[in-house]
């Protein structure tokens, strides 16, 4: 028996079976069945395949009707926006934090040494530094000017704190290390442990 | 929309699914009873031996609990079959996993025995199923879907998470290997 070489008559055979060809697609197909011996033995095996699904145990309609519970329509989630207002006030609040603790390096910079403070060399523009010792509330937001920005040799203890840290070149980074390593008002060390007198009513 | 038997047209399953959702529980018994015998054959031409029934059952409860995600992009029996395909995957995830710590018992395959022994009733259909067991996973559940469920090549890519493309060459190398084993027997 010669194999049929036609692929797209042998994948239609199954909508053949089913019944699921337009008129025209039917004729053709079955026109070409009557006249190729391979498609004939395939037909022959799907109608076998498919007459044999029937051992399929019978389904209990009502049964699995029972465990379907009733419908819910699902309320469009109220929870995404109060995600996204905490996430807001979670950012703000570490971009504060961020701002104060910095400040409080700066101030302290400032009482001890008397000298100002000036920006390291940062790749971002967008530049925070306090400028004016006598008044370090006030914060003045830095442009890229040279001025401001000079080269962080001359001044070893300077300290930048960028708008977005990711915005920090390495070198930034270092220098912002180093300037935490000898932050002043951290805690040289772990609190002493404290030893409590046992009653001997435990355990 | 078809005719139905009484000569009022057939309700869509789309149309059924909003009934339901508007509190009428007739139109789940329309919708399981329109497909829970398909689901059953495709488990059981899946391979699939026990706990059919409660396999279709769970596949109604998921799709049910979960209709406000079908849209109506396939048909309602292909995504029934997508649910219920994954469940078997699951089904049969777990039974390797129980199988690796605890010893299969003797009775196991007395009942494995006994329910395939009443699923089989005629020569001719233990032939098909052992040549569907010559098959790969893969390619038996292509092959059944095409032959026994007539879904498309497209339905069935979604069924089983595949290309056209793909289902076609499994239904080709699939349909040449079933026929050499029924050819040989």
């Amino acid at each position: 028996m010669n194999k049929c070489t036609d692929s797209d008559i042998q994948e239609l055979l199954p909508d053949l079976l089913h019944g699921a060809l337009a008129e025209a697609e039917k004729a053709r197909v079955d026109a070409h069945v009557a006249t190729c011996e391979s498609c004939q033995e395939d037909l022959d095996v799907l109608r076998t395949v498919k007459s044999a699904a029937v051992f399929a145990p019978s389904i209990d309609v009502d049964r699995v009707v029972r465990q379907i519970p009733p419908y819910r329509a699902i309320v469009p989630a109220v929870e995404a926006p109060a995600r996204t207002r905490v996430a807001s006030w979670l950012v703000a609040a570490t971009v504060a934090l961020f701002v104060v603790g910095g400040g409080s390096v700066l101030m302290t910079r400032q009482n001890s040494s008397g000298t100002s403070v000036k920006a390291p060399p940062i790749d971002s523009a967008a530049q925070v530094a306090i400028t004016q010792p006598s008044a370090p509330s006030r914060v003045a937001v830095a442009t890229p000017n040279p001025k401001i920005a000079e080269p962080a040799s001359s001044h070893p203890h300077a300290l930048a704190l960028a708008a977005e840290a990711d915005g920090l070149s390495d070198r930034g980074l270092v220098q912002l290390m180093n300037d935490m390593d000898t932050f002043d008002a951290l805690p040289g060390s772990d609190p002493d442990p404290v030893i409590s007198v046992d009653s001997g009513d435990s355990l | 929309m078809t005719p139905s038997p009484e000569g009022r047209p057939e309700e869509t399953d789309m149309e059924l699914i909003d009934r339901w959702k508007a509190g009428d529980s007739r139109a789940a018994t329309r919708l399981v009873g329109r497909h829970s015998q398909a689901l059953a054959r495709f488990a059981a031409s899946a391979g699939e031996r026990d706990g059919i029934e409660e396999l279709v059952q769970d596949t109604f409860v998921r799709a049910f609990a979960s209709l406000d995600s079908f849209r109506g992009a396939s048909t309602l029996r292909t995504w029934l079959f997508t649910i219920e395909r994954r469940l078997m995957l699951d089904r049969r995830r777990a039974e390797r996993r129980s199988r690796e710590t605890v010893p299969v018992q003797e009775a196991d395959h007395v009942s494995e025995y006994g329910a395939l022994d009443s699923l089989i009733a005629e020569e001719a259909q233990e032939r098909v199923r052992k040549s569907l067991d010559a098959l790969s996973p893969t390619q038996r559940e292509v092959f059944t879907l095409r032959v026994q469920q007539g879904l498309s090549y497209k339905e069935i890519a979604e069924v089983v998470g595949s290309t056209e493309g793909a289902a076609r060459v499994h239904y080709h190398n699939a349909i040449q290997t079933v026929k050499e084993f029924l050819r040989d027997e």
